[in-house]
């Protein structure tokens, strides 16, 4: 079954000409985990947010678990684990780090329901996967920009997704958090079948991967397979990461 | 306290207490959404709904309400629509409610700025009546039961908008109902503290609270108490010194304010 399809997409941004994305066609099989590298603008985070509907198709159609996403937007999100790049919170912010992650649940909830037992002990429980739980009720604003990162990841996970789309999940993390963290990615992928796309300048995380790798730049996928077979376009435009 | 006897007085310090309480709590939403431009904006556009109640002989109260209330309803769609920050919009309603305002305020120059329409602008607490009372009574209760109601949405749109949506929240009708609220109960509160000066508990009760909390629900808490706070103590120095209220309520938040910043345990960042 197919976890995710674009057919021909572009995204282009308000007030600009050229698309971030273009002419992108891309099917996820449910289950994959996929990495997507590329240098700078070449479109990566628009294509995850794209995915998930958080930016509007300029042309083509994106379609997740054969719903399409401008149209069942908000349906489609509640089953969306998303970790946005680079999040840092305010100083002053006044949410603590279990506010934000139980968050992550509030789109399955519904409007009107409030947050049971039952949400707060998943949230809880996806802090303590990420070895956070005894952060929970420290003002976010005040984590390290790592620990931040964590419970981003935690909300993601809290929400139980079936599809999870990390944008740099790795940026603030030290190479043994990292390896947790993919550590949870591979046992949620193998036990509950979720798909996963991530988008990482990290290639020490793909370099022994055997997972899928679409390779993109100037808004366009230019390769996409396993390491083999993108190694060649990914050391040419990415040079400085292969030496 | 002698004062307290007459019903007059006993209208305005109710109705110091529920404008306090409910400005106190919308300043949470204010502040917490960056919606700085809403004051001025809604207090000027319920000014040009005023003007054009007395040049049509209408009750200048009630026209304010609707100018406010269509131009809250107006804000967020068209700042989607322009797909540019709710404040910028609200500055534009802004200069176009002023100048409405000034060419209603033309078609009746025999009333002019020394009328009802400067009641508007200045705040006229005894004026207030019963049917004021009432009217502000069922917007707080309503504010209050939305707010319950909807806590969750709320609450995870003021910590981020875009995380919201990301997690399957459609955060446009709760944004919308927000800036709405926050146009009636200013029109509403303007016969206590006028259109000039009501934008200080729109910013100051929120602000307050939050160099002092950490947490969401008890700033939520906190603010209207706050917002109450100013407005009586408001109240009662302008009884005092026999100054206008809305300048005595704006004088008493900032100062509430002020002492807030220079005490805050918040300016350290804390190792865990």
């Amino acid at each position: 079954m197919r976890a995710i399809e674009l057919r021909e997409v572009s995204t282009v941004y308000e007030g600009e000409r050229r698309p971030a994305i273009k002419d992108i066609n891309l099917t996820i099989e449910v289950g994959e985990i996929v990495y997507v590298i590329g240098p700078n603008a070449a479109g990566k985070t628009t294509l995850l947010e794209t995915i998930n509907g958080l930016l509007p198709i300029s042309r083509g159609q994106a379609l997740v678990f054969n719903m399409d996403v401008q149209k069942n937007g908000w349906k489609i999100r509640r089953e969306i684990g998303y970790v946005p790049q680079d999040f840092i919170a305010e100083l002053g912010e006044p949410y603590t780090a279990l506010d934000v992650v139980l968050m992550g649940r509030f789109g399955k909830i519904g409007v009107i329901n409030k947050p049971t037992r039952e949400d707060k002990t998943r949230a809880i429980e996806s802090m303590r996967l990420l070895g956070i739980e005894d952060l929970a009720n420290k003002p976010i604003g005040k984590l390290s920009g790592g620990q931040q990162q964590k419970v981003m990841i935690a909300r993601a996970l809290a929400k139980e997704p079936k599809i999870l789309l990390m944008d740099e999940p790795f940026s603030n993390l030290d190479s043994e958090s990292r390896g947790r963290v993919l550590e949870i990615i591979n046992c949620l992928n193998k036990e509950r079948n979720v798909t996963v796309m991530i988008v990482t300048h990290d290639l020490r995380q793909i370099l022994n991967s055997s997972h899928r790798i679409i390779v993109m730049n100037n808004g366009k996928i230019i390769a996409d397979g396993d390491f083999k077979s993108v190694f060649n376009v990914a050391k040419e435009i990415l040079p400085h990461k292969f030496r | 306290m002698m004062w307290l006897q007459y019903a007059i007085f006993q209208r305005a310090i109710i109705g110091c207490i529920v404008t306090g309480l409910l400005m106190g709590l919308i300043s949470t939403f204010v502040v917490r959404m960056r919606l700085t431009a809403i004051g001025y904006s809604m207090s000027h556009s319920a000014f040009a709904g005023a003007a054009l109640g007395v040049a049509l002989s209408m009750n200048p109260l009630i026209t304010a309400m609707v100018f406010s209330a269509v131009t809250a309803l107006l804000i967020g769609p068209a700042a989607d629509k322009a797909r540019l920050p709710i404040d910028t919009i609200t500055s534009i309603a802004f200069s176009l409610n002023m100048a409405l305002a000034f060419i209603f305020l033309t078609l009746s120059p025999q009333v002019g700025l020394s009328s009802e329409v400067a009641s508007i602008i200045w705040g006229s607490i005894v004026a207030i009546t019963n049917n004021d009372l009432i009217y502000l009574e069922i917007l707080f209760l309503t504010t209050l039961t939305l707010i319950y109601l909807f806590w969750k949405e709320l609450f995870a749109i003021m910590f981020d908008r875009r995380m919201a949506e990301a997690d399957g929240i459609n955060t446009k009708p709760f944004i919308y109902s927000i800036i709405f609220i926050i146009g009636i109960v200013v029109a509403l509160s303007l016969k206590l503290i006028g259109g000039i000066l009501v934008y200080s508990l729109l910013f100051n009760p929120a602000s307050s609270t939050l160099q002092f909390l950490h947490d969401m629900k008890k700033v939520v808490i906190l603010s209207p108490i706050i917002g109450m706070l100013s407005c009586v103590s408001g109240f009662l120095m302008s009884l005092i010194f026999d100054v206008p209220v809305g300048a005595c309520i704006a004088l008493i938040s900032t100062l509430i304010f002020a002492i807030s910043v220079a005490l805050s345990p918040k300016r350290r960042r804390v190792i865990v």
